[in-house]
C-alpha cells in the first residue's frame, strides 16, 4: 500500500507544479459558474420551482457538477493513449506493480491536487461569494464516500478509452463521444429531474449518472431517506465493480497486441 | 540451470499492408490484407550470472524485441523464455523485481520532480530497505557523484545526465539482472566512456548479470566478454568477443580526402596499391563525395605504410582512420569470415 501511495504522493507533486493551468482552470470554471447564474435565473422567471427543484438547488446541483467535472478532469484516457502509442508504456510495465492500480494511485494524486486548487475553492466562491443556500439532509454525510466511488467509476471509463489506444492510433474521436455522452447524460449539463420521465428512468440504468447524478443528489436533496442514501450508493458499487472488471479484461486482452517499435 | 533461458523465442508482428496514395490510403480503412514479420525468428541463447553480454545487430534486427520479451513487456509467439526460472510475460511484476531496465530512448523517472524524488519513488514500488537503498546511494556517489543533481527536474537534465541517473535508477533494487537498451545511444565520447565505468563496477561490484543491446562496437568492446549478433530476427553469431575481435579487430578503413579528385581517382589509387602491396587485398571503395575508402587487415600489412604509400602518390587533404562498424561486421559473418 505505502509503494502506491507514493506513486499519488509522486502525481501530486508532478501536477502541482503547473501553477498556471489550474489558475485558468479554476477562472474558467467562476466564469461557468456565472454563465450558469444568469442562464438559469432566466428560465427560472416567474416560476419559484421547475420540476421540484428551486433556482438555488439547480444552481448548486450545477456549479457542484461542473466542479466534479474538473475535479475528475485528470487526462488518464490521453495519458494512457499517448504511452501506448508511442510505446512509453514500456518504462511502466517493468514496474513491479500491477499496471491498472498503478495508474489509479497516479490519478488519485491527480485528482487531490484538482480537489485542492480548483474543486474546494469554487465551492468557498459559490456558497460565500454567490451566496447560495440550499437545505441539506442526511444524504450529506455520504458525499465522500460517494464522491470516491464516483471517481472509481470515472478512472475505469477514462482506463477503457484509453485502452482503446492499442487498437487505434488517434483516441481523440472515442475520447470526445465519450465526454459528451458522459457530460450530457450525467446530469453534469441539465440536472436529470429536467429529462422526461421516460429518458431519466433509461438514465438512472446507466453509469454515467452514477459519477454526478448520485453525488449531487446527496447534496441537494433535504429530504432523502436513509434507504435511497444506500440504495444510490449501492448502483455507485455496482457500476464501479462492473466497470473496473470489464477494463481490466479488456486491458490484459489489449496487452498482447502491443507492438512497441523503436527503444 | 542458466539466469536466463531462451529456447527457440519467436515473436511475430501483424502488420497492415499499406497503400499508397489518397485512394490506397481509403481502402485501407476495411483492408485485411496483413503480412506477418517475424521480429525475432527462433532464437536460443543461455546466460549465467555475472555475465555482461553484449546483444548487438543493426536497426530492426530484433533485439529490442527480445529484450521487451524478457521484460515481460511482450508475449512470446512461440518459444520458451525463462528468466531466473520466471516466465516474464505470465509473471511480470514478479519478474520485474528481479530485473531493472533501462531504455535508453526514454526515461523511467518522473518528468517533472527532481532527482532525487524518483529514487525515493523507486525505493517504494521496490520494497528497497534503508540500508540496501543507502548502500546503493553510496555506492553510486562513489562511482559518479549525482549529488549535484538531486534537487534538479528530471526534464532539466542534459542527455548524458539523464542517462546515468536512469542507470542508476535501474541498479537501486539491487536486481540480479540489469537490461540496458542502447544506454550510449546519442551521447558524446566523454559520457560515453563515464557510463560505460559505471556499468563495469556496477557489475563487479554485485556480479550483476547485464544484457547490453548496442550499436557502438566500442561500447561493446569496453564492457562484454560474450557477444551475441542478430540479424534479421535470427542469430548468427554468440560467442567470445575475442572470436570476433580476432577477425574483425584489426581492420581498419583509412579515410582519404583527396585534392582534385577525378573520376579516375580511384582507379589510380587501387592500381597503386596493387603494385605497392601486391596480393594483400585492400579494398578501395567510395563512400562519400570526395572520399576514398581504403580498408585493409593489420595483419597484413602495416596501416602506416598504406598511408605514406597514399600520401606519397597522390595530393591528400585530409585523413581519417575508423573502425570497422556495426553493419560491415554483420556483412561479414554473412559472407563466412568466422567459419
Amino acid at each position: 500500500m505505502k509503494r502506491y501511495l507514493a506513486l499519488t504522493k509522486s502525481a501530486f507533486l508532478s501536477v502541482i507544479t503547473y501553477r498556471f493551468g489550474f489558475l485558468f482552470t479554476f477562472i474558467g470554471n467562476l466564469v461557468y459558474m456565472i454563465l450558469v447564474y444568469f442562464l438559469w435565473r432566466s428560465i427560472f422567471r416567474g416560476s419559484t420551482t421547475i420540476h421540484g427543484m428551486t433556482f438555488d438547488q439547480t444552481l448548486v446541483y450545477l456549479a457542484l457538477a461542473s466542479s466534479i467535472f474538473i475535479l475528475f478532469k485528470t487526462w488518464t484516457e490521453w495519458f494512457l493513449a499517448r504511452m501506448i502509442n508511442d510505446g512509453s508504456i514500456a518504462v511502466e510495465l517493468i514496474k513491479p506493480v500491477d499496471f491498472q492500480v498503478y495508474m489509479l494511485f497516479r490519478t488519485f494524486g491527480f485528482v487531490l491536487v484538482n480537489l485542492v486548487v480548483i474543486t474546494l475553492p469554487s465551492v468557498l466562491v459559490l456558497f460565500f461569494v454567490f451566496g447560495v443556500r440550499i437545505e441539506t439532509g442526511i444524504g450529506l454525510a455520504f458525499v465522500p464516500l460517494a464522491l470516491l466511488l464516483a471517481f472509481l467509476i470515472s478512472f475505469a471509463l477514462d482506463y477503457i478509452v484509453g485502452t482503446s489506444g492499442f487498437y487505434t492510433e488517434s483516441t481523440w474521436g472515442i475520447s470526445m463521444t465519450k465526454e459528451i455522452i458522459t457530460t450530457l447524460l450525467s446530469g453534469a449539463l441539465i440536472p436529470l429531474q429536467f429529462f422526461p420521465e421516460g429518458v431519466r428512468r433509461v438514465l438512472e440504468l446507466l453509469p454515467f449518472q452514477a459519477i454526478y447524478h448520485v453525488p449531487l443528489t446527496l447534496i441537494t436533496s433535504p429530504d432523502l431517506a436513509l434507504t435511497d442514501c444506500w440504495w444510490l450508493l449501492a448502483t455507485q458499487v455496482f457500476w464501479v465493480l462492473a466497470l473496473l472488471v470489464v477494463s481490466r479484461v479488456f486491458f490484459s486482452r489489449a496487452l498482447r497486441v502491443l507492438t512497441v517499435s523503436g527503444g | 540451470m542458466s539466469l536466463i533461458a531462451v529456447q527457440s523465442l519467436s515473436r511475430h508482428f501483424r502488420v497492415l499492408n499499406r497503400r499508397e496514395g489518397l485512394i490506397g490510403a481509403v481502402r485501407d480503412l476495411f483492408s485485411v490484407d496483413y503480412r506477418i514479420v517475424k521480429a525475432v525468428d527462433g532464437v536460443s541463447f543461455d546466460i549465467e550470472p555475472g555475465e555482461i553480454v553484449g546483444y548487438i545487430g543493426p536497426n530492426g534486427a530484433g533485439k529490442s524485441t527480445t529484450i521487451k520479451m524478457m521484460t515481460g513487456i511482450l508475449k512470446p509467439t512461440h518459444g520458451s523464455l525463462l528468466v531466473d526460472g520466471n516466465e516474464p510475460y505470465e509473471n511480470r511484476k514478479s519478474n520485474a523485481r528481479n530485473i531493472g531496465v533501462v531504455f535508453g530512448q526514454r526515461t523511467q523517472l518522473w518528468w517533472d520532480l527532481p532527482v532525487i524524488e524518483s529514487f525515493k519513488i523507486l525505493k517504494e514500488i521496490y520494497h528497497v530497505s534503508n540500508e540496501v537503498y543507502d548502500g546503493q546511494m553510496a555506492l553510486f556517489n562513489d562511482l559518479v557523484d549525482l549529488r549535484p543533481l538531486y534537487h534538479t527536474q528530471v526534464r532539466k537534465l542534459s542527455l548524458g545526465q539523464r542517462m546515468l541517473c536512469d542507470i542508476v535508477a535501474s541498479f537501486l533494487h539491487n536486481p540480479k539482472i540489469v537490461f540496458l537498451d542502447e544506454p550510449t545511444i546519442g551521447l558524446d565520447v566523454s559520457v560515453k566512456s563515464k557510463i560505460r565505468t559505471v556499468i563495469r563496477e556496477l557489475n563487479a561490484t554485485h556480479n550483476t548479470t547485464i544484457i547490453l543491446t548496442t550499436h557502438d562496437l566500442g561500447d561493446v568492446e569496453a564492457l562484454c566478454q560474450r557477444i551475441i549478433i542478430i540479424d534479421k530476427g535470427k542469430i548468427i553469431f554468440d560467442g567470445p568477443i575475442k572470436q570476433v575481435n580476432e577477425m574483425f579487430g584489426a581492420y581498419r578503413t583509412l579515410k582519404v580526402q583527396i585534392l582534385s579528385f577525378q573520376d579516375d581517382t580511384m582507379d589510380q589509387i587501387r592500381a597503386q596499391m596493387r603494385k605497392r602491396f601486391n596480393g594483400v587485398p585492400i579494398i578501395v571503395e567510395n563512400t562519400e563525395p570526395g572520399w576514398t575508402d581504403i580498408t585493409i587487415n593489420q595483419d597484413e600489412v602495416p596501416l602506416l605504410e598504406v598511408l605514406n604509400h597514399a600520401m606519397g602518390s597522390f595530393a591528400v587533404h585530409d585523413v581519417r582512420i575508423v573502425e570497422i562498424s556495426m553493419e560491415n561486421v554483420v556483412q561479414k559473418i554473412y559472407e563466412g569470415a568466422l567459419e
